[in-house]
């Protein structure tokens, strides 16, 4: 089989995979789109090799770091069949990176099972804004595009235009409050569940223009909460935000619900606190704890030998995501996490080698040419 | 405040060129008892430690170099220095600076690396003074060295009526240009370019990162894969001394970034990456090197001016020029002269801005 033949079949049995109707198991695929990515791609070829191309130990396929986008495109197909473009935030600063996806429906499939799962707690009829700006097109943001999905299938409408300028209530002004308190009282009186998505800084922004005031949304509320601060607005520690903006929507903390994504994967990671949600009753986990989606492994590794770390250790995130067919299986970020029981606990990223005496920190180098 | 007389700024100077002259011997007493304390407290190979003191500590300037010293630094009634770590022969010519500006001089060394100070102190009783903390009055003025981080904290706690005298972070550049240099020089000048990288396993701000090779990719890959085997040899005379557990978890990450974007080449320890693009990519310290081939050498070089402290370039004079022009303010040097610019200053020669961008 050629590549393309090649892709396209793991791509049809990682959705089947994700529908729980299929004979595969995770460490299988995860070795056979490893040997594809050896195969048509010469990074992760020679990264491979580096590692000592330990093949059967799913937690030994190496990550290929996040640094990595932005110095080269990391895919295994020409630009020609790219269906997306994604850019990566500029969280590691510098040029920023892409993420490029040859084929969307796997996308669409993997975000949208375990978002449903994570963030639907009731069948009732339901409105979704975010707290984003307004969608680009073609969309650069994963952020922006998962969102745009969430609109159009949480909302099960005959037409939903996730272009609408309504939808997406941030801008350079700031939060678009007046448009979340029209939504939220649209939401009340059509009997509708309300579902936000935020960013982190968004939210802390909506907080702010509430100055202690609250919005009058429907019980049934529920807030998907994501991403850091990125200098982009003050930092609010994370129980205090969820308390916050539990207050602010006047419903209770656990429908305040984190994801954890990045541009680099396909695949995210929510918590299960959400009631009456599909995750919480068939995994529940404490706030704060993040639950991997069948498809998705986080594998706790040492900083420096890159080997996995002993259990409940703390070690940098590295995730295979069997939905990163065509791009990088594995992918090495710098993210501090411990496994828990019951999912994984995000500690922070390592802060990279402080600045000591008058040698450029690499941190700072990046941050400053990404400014 | 009465202007000194050349002759008695210049004088005020010799005590202390005496006492970093005293360390220079590593059979003396004093010499012997600051390789020992160096090696504790900079983490370097006691052959990177003895290194760095024989070829970059400056015990002997020229007059000519002393005079341009005087020349360029201010006359004030109290000079007071903020030594930074890492580059440990650094502490020499700060404290000459300001025994170029004042005959108060007072110096906190760097809390991780006081050895240097405390040496020079040592054997120069009386010429400075030594301090925990910096007692800032009106009038005085403060010399600062270390990250852009830790000066925009400095600046923001030091009164308006103190002057700030700020150098901050920055890396070395290093240039090939399109000239076939004979085989003979160009070993010279590899050697040269690794020596620069190994002092201080690469932790100053003279250091150089990055290598911009004039041609096509072919010849940054020949390039790269030379300097990496001369590297490798450098490392057996002065090996490499111990990372901090931060440093060596940026190395792992640099090394599998650009592993998995080009070519990477072992170099001893450390790694000389090949870059398939002109993305710049800041290799971490410890002995590695970012390579990659432009056509316009000039321009890239430019476009990292603000962070550029030094620059060296071989094999075109014009480009060499060139490049003087358009970086007043980085030291221009050749290969192997990247560590050890003119005594006339201090080696940072930019204006400090708390926030750089290119």
């Amino acid at each position: 089989m050629n590549r393309v033949a090649r892709s396209d079949e793991l791509h049809a049995r990682v959705q089947r995979f994700a529908t729980g109707g299929s004979a595969d198991t995770f460490s299988g695929l995860a070795q056979e789109i490893a040997q594809f990515q050896r195969e048509f791609s010469a990074g992760f070829a020679r990264l491979w090799a580096r590692s000592g191309g330990a093949e059967g130990a799913v937690e030994l396929i190496p990550g290929v770091p996040c640094d990595a986008f932005r110095m080269t495109r990391v895919a295994l197909h020409p630009e020609s069949e790219d269906q997306a473009r994604f850019a990566t935030s500029g969280t590691t600063g510098s040029a920023r990176g892409i993420h490029a996806l040859r084929r969307l429906d796997t996308y669409r499939a993997l975000a949208l099972r375990f978002g449903r799962a994570a963030l639907l707690g009731s069948s009732a009829r339901r409105r979704v804004v975010a707290l984003a700006p307004r969608l680009d097109e073609p969309a650069s943001s994963s952020l922006g595009h998962m969102m745009a999905l969430f609109m159009v299938d949480f909302e099960q409408a005959a037409t939903t235009d996730v272009r609408a300028p309504e939808r997406w209530l941030l801008d350079e002004q700031g939060v678009n409050l007046a448009g979340l308190e029209r939504a939220a009282a649209g939401a009340s009186e059509a009997g509708e569940a309300l579902i936000v998505l935020a960013t982190s800084f968004a939210l802390v922004g909506l907080l702010d223009a509430l100055e202690g005031r609250r919005i009058l949304a429907p019980a049934e509320t529920v807030v998907m909460q994501t991403g850091g601060f990125k200098g982009k607005s003050r930092e609010v520690d994370g129980e205090v935000l969820r308390r916050d903006v539990a207050r602010a929507f006047g419903i209770s903390e656990p429908r305040v619900v984190s994801e954890y994504g990045m541009t680099e994967l396909t695949s995210q990671l929510y918590e299960a606190t959400l009631p009456g949600s599909a995750l919480n009753a068939e995994r529940p986990a404490p706030p704060g704890v993040y639950v991997e989606p069948p498809w998705l492994r986080v594998v706790p590794v040492d900083p420096i030998s890159l080997e996995p770390v002993a259990p409940g250790e703390i070690g940098i995130a590295r995730i295979i995501d069997l939905g990163n067919i065509d791009s990088a299986i594995a992918i090495q970020t710098q993210d501090r996490v411990q496994r828990t029981g019951a999912g994984i606990t995000l500690l922070g990223r390592a802060p990279g080698a402080p600045p000591r005496g008058c040698s450029l920190a690499v941190e700072e180098f990046l941050r400053a040419r990404g400014s | 405040m009465s202007k000194a007389r050349p002759t008695v700024r210049r004088a005020r100077l010799e005590p202390l060129l005496a006492a970093a002259g005293s360390l220079l011997d590593a059979e003396s007493e004093r010499g012997a008892r600051a390789r020992t304390r160096l090696v504790a407290s900079t983490g370097l190979s006691p052959e990177g430690v003895d290194f760095a003191l024989r070829r970059c500590l400056e015990a002997n300037p020229s007059e000519a170099e002393l005079l341009a010293l005087l020349d360029a630094t201010p006359e004030v009634p109290r000079a007071n220095v903020l030594l930074s770590a890492n580059v440990f022969v650094a502490a020499h010519r700060a404290i000459a600076i300001a025994l170029a500006a004042s005959e108060s001089v007072f110096v906190r060394p760097s809390r991780r690396e006081p050895a240097l100070a405390e040496l020079l102190w040592e054997a120069a009783p009386g010429s400075f003074q030594l301090r925990g903390e910096l007692e800032l009055e009106p009038g005085d003025h403060l010399w600062a060295y270390g990250s852009d981080q830790t000066l925009a904290e400095i600046a923001r706690s030091t009164p308006p009526a103190v002057t700030l005298h700020a150098h901050g972070s920055g890396f070395g550049v290093a240039v090939l240009g399109s000239a076939e240099l004979p085989s003979a020089e160009l070993e010279l000048s590899l050697l040269g370019l690794a020596e620069d990288i190994a002092l201080f396993d690469q932790r100053g701000c003279l250091s150089p990162r990055v290598l911009l090779v004039a041609g096509d990719p072919g010849r940054a890959l020949e390039l790269a894969r030379e300097l990496a085997a001369v590297l490798e040899q450098l490392e057996l005379r002065i090996p490499r001394g111990r990372l901090s557990p931060d440093e060596a978890a940026e190395l792992t990450l640099y090394r599998d970034s650009a592993n998995y974007a080009g070519e990477l080449l072992n170099a001893g320890l450390g790694f000389v990456s090949v870059s398939p693009s002109e993305q710049v990519m800041l290799p971490p310290v410890g002995r590695n090197l970012h390579v990659l081939a432009t056509e316009n050498p000039l321009a890239l070089v430019e476009s990292l001016a603000p962070f550029v402290t030094s620059c060296a370039v071989e094999g075109d004079p014009a480009l060499r020029a060139a490049i003087q022009h358009a970086l007043p303010c980085a030291r221009a040097s050749r290969f192997g002269d990247m560590q050890r610019p003119p005594f006339d200053g201090p080696v940072d020669r930019r204006k400090w801005r708390s926030t750089r961008t290119p």
